[in-house]
């Protein structure tokens, strides 16, 4: 059985040729590179940087209003 | 300066082919295995389906995903590095609006309160400068000063302008269009404007959150060394279908510029804030430094001048950020002529500006993106023939788990990207294959650019009128 009537342009053999393998492969490739960045843009974004301690912590005053001993 | 010029189209969609081709060439070295034939199967006992379990060998998988993952966290890396450098240098002869320069220079001076001038460039701008006008006032730390540039208009812009009661600044004999009527307006307001007087830059098709300013603010108050404050952009409501993509695109645009906690990248012209100090630097070393003429905060040769300005302050080491509560929701481009025209004119500016500033640590980001963006397009066009091809050679319709699989991945990724825009997003990016039609889109416009770039066709300004009514559409040049 038939689910649509598809096929109607190429041959099935056109699916056969190297060009072809090598053209699916290309997208298989970027499909799962694509997919990675994907599953990474879903995940919550981590800062080594929170996990460790700071050592270059502001520490002069940077407000607009200057501190006394500025 | 001007390294590239018009060879930057071929440089940067050269390096996107270059990586396919690499890519498919160690796909032949490999040589593939041949097609597997699919299987007949019956799913729930009635429906009988035709399905296909060829799945790339786990260690293709494995490659594939890591060398996406490493490209991503190196981009990301290089561009921390890059940062944090530019932040604690202390060189002012080659980053004069470096932190540490600026601080320096500053400490133990009082300038004053911070005060705000906001700045409308205007042309014909009728039907939405009234509301512009209106959502400043009604902030809840106003704006001190309002002046709306009107920029060769024939329309009542001015008029409307002085009845809300703000000032009005005409330009006088401006060819050079927006940069150029806003450098004519800050020459002659940037004198007076001591380190504290904020000069805001804003479209007139742009509705500021309220909030935004007062966020503002506080960030130019606590850090006298932050040089720029950017605004998050939202698209207005309405519009349809395209109104909604153009929605879902600064959406996912804007929760990604959150989870870079601010780090900016340009200072969009739809509302963004400087401190007087960065756009009088930046005049003052164009010319040499910097393009454009010595003496403009603007480059009026630059078709994104917005995107030239946030380069010229990162070359000099400004500060700047785009904090989260600084959101604005602006103009949806109401047709595709006018989406594509707004797109051309963004795409081909964005790549004349890298191809002016050249290679730069500075620019190192906006390039790795370009390659990303030329790179997407092969992709995505070898996807759809890919598709295309199946769909006419197969004799019947195959079901392939695996890549449904990643489909889903990919359904559940542009779901949640846009999910703060409601159900109508979120439910025009289930479907997947409109969001790629649309990328498709987008994708011609990148080749049309880079194309237009190499041929050195003319680039021109396009202008979208929207009538009283909000319907009616003009494009003209």
């Amino acid at each position: 059985m038939r689910v649509l009537p598809l096929g109607i342009l190429l041959p099935d053999s056109t699916l056969d040729h190297t060009w072809f393998a090598v053209l699916s492969a290309f997208v298989a490739i970027n499909t799962i590179m694509y997919t990675a960045l994907a599953l990474a843009k879903i995940a919550p974004k981590i800062y080594l940087s929170d996990l460790v301690h700071r050592r270059d912590r502001r520490t002069t005053n940077r407000s607009i209003h200057p501190a006394p001993d500025d | 300066m001007g390294r590239f010029h018009r060879a930057i189209g071929v440089v940067i969609f050269g390096g996107a082919v270059l990586g396919a081709a690499l890519l498919a060439a160690a796909i032949v070295l490999t040589s593939p295995g041949a097609r597997s034939r699919p299987d007949d199967g019956v799913l729930f006992g009635v429906w009988k389906i035709v399905y296909d379990t060829q799945a790339p060998s786990p260690r293709v998988v494995l490659a594939a995903f890591g060398l996406a993952l490493v490209a991503a966290a190196g981009v990301a890396l290089l561009e921390r590095r890059i940062t944090n450098r530019d932040r604690r240098s202390d060189r002012p002869d080659e980053l004069p609006l470096a932190p540490k320069v600026v601080m320096r220079a500053t400490r133990g001076v009082y300038a004053g309160p911070v005060t705000v001038t906001v700045l409308i460039p205007a042309h014909n701008e009728e039907a939405c400068i009234g509301e512009t006008i209106r959502s400043l006032q009604g902030q809840s730390m106003a704006p001190d000063r309002i002046v709306v540039v009107a920029d060769n208009c024939t329309d009542q812009t001015p008029d409307i302008a002085r009845s809300a009661g703000v000032e009005v600044f005409t330009s006088r004999g401006n060819t050079q269009k927006k940069a150029g009527a806003l450098n004519q307006a800050l020459t002659e307001i940037l004198p007076g404007q001591g380190d504290n007087d904020l000069v805001m830059v804003m479209d007139a098709d742009t509705t500021l959150d309220d909030g935004f300013l007062e966020a503002a603010r506080r960030r130019m108050e606590d850090d006298r060394a932050l040089m720029s404050v950017g605004g998050l952009f939202y698209g207005e409501e309405g519009k349809g279908l395209l109104g909604q993509f153009q929605r879902n695109e600064y959406t996912r645009y804007a929760r990604e510029m959150k989870r870079r906690r601010g780090r900016v990248f340009v200072l969009t012209g739809t509302a963004s804030l400087f401190r007087p100090r960065g756009l009088r630097v930046v005049a003052g070393h164009r010319g040499s430094l910097l393009p454009g003429v010595r003496g403009d905060v603007y480059d009026t040769l630059a078709l994104t001048e917005d995107n030239e300005l946030t380069l010229a302050l990162k070359c000099l080491g400004a500060l700047m950020i785009s904090p989260a509560p600084c959101t604005v929701v602006t103009e949806v481009m109401p047709t595709w002529r006018a989406l594509w025209a707004q797109r051309l004119r963004w795409q081909r500016g964005a790549l004349e500006n890298l191809g002016e500033y050249g290679v730069l640590p500075q620019t190192f980001r906006y390039w790795a993106q370009q390659l990303g963006i030329g790179y997407g397009v092969l992709a995505l066009s070898s996807y759809i023939v890919l598709i295309a091809l199946m769909v006419v050679s197969l004799d019947s319709w195959v079901w392939f788990p695996f890549w449904l699989g990643l489909g889903v991945v990919f359904s559940i990724e542009r779901v949640v990207s846009v999910w703060k825009g409601g159900w109508r997003a979120r439910i025009l990016s289930a479907l997947l294959f409109p969001e790629l039609f649309y990328a498709m889109f987008l994708n011609v416009v990148y080749v049309k650019g880079v194309l237009d770039i190499t041929l050195g066709s003319q680039a021109r300004w396009k202008h979208v009128v929207v009538g009283d009514d909000h319907r009616k559409v003009r494009v003209s040049e």
